[in-house]
């Protein structure tokens, strides 16, 4: 971690994005800000709690090689992992990243090559009776040819507010194919904002699923950068919300050189008084012939004081494209509710069978199977919490 | 078992049952007729319990216990099934979870343990069979993508598995081709014992050919405008319901 005084570490979050920043219109930082300055106010050090057993639990509910960065320090890296710390975030051209490069006590370097048999894990947990923030930097390197599975699993541990900035850079070298889950499971006093730039290579392929299942404030960035032809790009999110949680997924396609094909379907179940947010972005770049890119957001709004904000943009400078996008915003179906009902399910039965419907199917999609199973538990378990809010309304 | 007196019934601002009486025991096929519009379908959502059917006047009452009273599931549990004229389609519900869930929401009212799993497989792949629905059926979604003969075959199954002792089967003959039609009608014929009771909702005097009813009623302006044994189906069929319409009128 860098020696930046608490006046200049200030003066980076006085920087963060605010709603007048068109990407951010609908997400305040405030909390993250706040968070911030009182952490900074009683010294600016990272929260000293061992998580090594709170860790443990989570790693051995999905078999990987994991690699735990726990308030922001590395705790070890798996044998037979090419993998290393790595201190120097690059400072970026925004004041997230700049936060990220100027507090980072400990980024990770991993290379990939060949096919990996067992998934790379990355699990970030963070945990504190106070205030605390920290920084996450990964870099994954996937060398052309090369196959390799990722799931990233964001966790809190205690009660304390936290802010936890994250950054995943990803490189899918020339033909190499990756499969990434990432499981968002952060206590409801943690503040989240996490980018993940995936550079895509020639004939390559990466399939993504992101499953938010808790948080506060979560803003998750996907930046998908295709610059070379026959690249086949697919994502899912899921994005689960409940009263006081705001989660907003932006995701931003660029694709520069066709034939390629992207898509994504994000999917959300809100209840209470929550705010989430979809900004799909895909931008078919000059000469990017033979572009296929279709985009899907969907929601099931629980409550009247659930609010969503959806947005898909389409950007075409080019002619030979297909580009589609759909958009719905819906309740639960009044029919198939009255059917179920008639079988004997009672409306709370009924109710969780509707919304695990809504999900299941990015859940049986997970690309990652080792993670399919646990994404499913925590998926169920967080359903029901959610729909017995729903029943209490 | 079911005892219907005087019921009034409303559905977005329209009456459409204005009085209806009807008495059901156990062990009895009824068949109900009637032109479109005449308040059968509204008859059958009355008594599952639909919220946008509103009950204006009259009582429902069901082995004794007031009907009126009940939540949809419950009426479920205590026996009555609907089987639907337009069947929902539900992806992502397993076709197989939805039975199994319906069958051991009914056993838990009844004071019975889950069923095993092994003895609801054995048992929802005898009756499939004898309905004539490839097992696969049991893995794919509720009624998703299935056709329309496949959606009421697939209300018998579930029926079958229920064993309910009220059975009201709403227009299920509609739309059906002849095998589907014998497929559905061995279903039902099948449930007919006499813990149990029927009521066959019906447009055309087909399906009566392959169950035979112990009563027949005709359902006009949302009342009973005449009760009768099999043979009024018959003369249904021949004279059209303009007659009795007019006879009742006059």
């Amino acid at each position: 971690m860098s020696n930046l005084s608490p006046d200049k570490i200030r003066e980076i979050v006085d920087r963060l994005p605010t709603t007048r920043d068109e990407d951010w219109k609908y997400t305040d930082l405030a909390r993250a800000r706040d968070i911030s300055t009182r952490w900074i106010d009683a010294g600016a050090q990272p929260a000293a709690v061992s998580l090594e057993d709170q860790a443990g639990e989570i790693t051995g509910s999905i078999d990987a090689a994991w690699i735990v960065i726990a308030n922001g320090s590395l705790l070890g890296i798996p044998e037979g992992l090419d993998a290393a710390r790595h201190d120097a975030a690059p400072a970026g051209d925004n004041a997230l990243a700049e936060l990220n490069a100027a507090l980072l006590i400990d980024g990770v370097r991993i290379h990939v090559d060949g096919q990996l048999e067992r998934p790379i894990g990355l699990l970030f947990i963070d945990s504190a009776d106070d205030a605390s923030v920290s920084q996450g930097y990964v870099e994954i390197e996937c060398a052309p040819s090369s196959a390799c599975d990722i799931v990233e699993y964001h966790a809190t541990s205690g009660s304390g507010d936290h802010y936890a900035n994250t950054m995943l850079k990803l490189h899918v070298g020339d033909n190499a194919s990756v499969n990434h889950v990432r499981i968002q499971g952060r206590a409801l006093t943690h503040v989240q904002t996490g980018r993940t730039a995936v550079a895509i290579g020639r004939d390559a392929r990466f399939v993504s699923a992101s499953f938010d299942l808790g948080g506060a404030l979560i803003r998750n960035d996907l930046v998908i950068d295709i610059a070379s032809p026959g690249a086949e790009v697919s994502f899912d999110g899921l994005y689960l919300a409940g009263d006081g949680q705001h989660i907003d997924n932006h995701t931003r396609v660029d694709h520069k050189a066709g034939p390629a094909t992207s898509r994504q379907e994000y999917r959300g179940i809100l209840n209470g008084q929550c705010r989430c947010v979809w900004n799909g972005k895909a931008i078919v770049h000059q000469g990017a012939d033979g572009t296929d890119a279709d985009q899907a957001n969907h929601n099931l709004l629980l409550s009247a004081k659930a609010e969503i904000d959806a947005k898909p943009e389409l950007e075409i400078y080019t002619d030979d494209v297909k580009c589609s996008h759909g958009t719905t915003v819906g309740q639960l179906d009044e029919n198939a509710m009255f059917y179920l009902r008639s079988r004997g399910l009672d409306r709370r039965h009924a109710t969780q069978v509707l919304t695990h419907a809504f999900a299941t199917g990015l859940v049986s999609r997970v690309p990652v199977e080792a993670a399919r199973e646990a994404i499913n538990t925590l998926m169920e378990a967080r359903l029901v919490e959610l729909v017995d809010k729903e029943l209490e309304q | 078992m079911l005892e219907i007196k005087d019921l009034k019934s409303r559905v977005a601002g329209n009456d459409i049952l204005n009085g209806l009486s009807l008495s059901v025991n156990a062990g009895e096929v009824h068949a109900i007729m009637g032109p479109n519009g005449s308040g059968k379908s509204t008859l059958a959502q009355v008594i599952a319990g639909h919220a946008d059917y509103e009950v204006t006047g009259g009582t429902v009452t069901f082995k004794g216990q007031d009907l009126l009273e009940l939540e949809p599931e419950e009426r479920a549990r205590e026996g009555i099934f609907l089987g639907f004229q337009y069947p929902v389609e539900i992806p992502g519900v397993n076709n197989a979870y939805l039975l199994k869930a319906a069958l051991n929401a009914r056993r838990a009212h009844q004071g019975l343990d889950e069923i095993d799993a092994f003895e609801f497989l054995k048992a929802a792949r005898e009756k499939m069979a004898a309905l004539g629905m490839d097992p696969k059926f049991l893995n794919r979604g509720v009624n998703e993508g299935f056709s329309g003969g496949e959606k009421k075959r697939n209300e018998i199954l579930q029926m079958a598995m229920l064993e309910p002792e009220l059975a009201i089967l709403d227009e299920t003959d509609s739309g059906l081709d002849i095998d589907a039609l014998k497929a559905v009608a061995r279903g039902v014929s099948a449930l007919r014992s006499p813990e149990r009771a029927i009521v066959l909702i019906t447009h055309y005097q087909r399906l009566l050919d392959y169950i035979e009813p112990d009563y027949v009623h005709v359902l006009s302006s949302g009342r009973i405008i005449r009760s009768g044994d099999k043979t009024l189906a018959l003369e249904l069929e021949e004279k059209g319901y303009d007659w009795l319409r007019e006879a009742a009128t006059a």
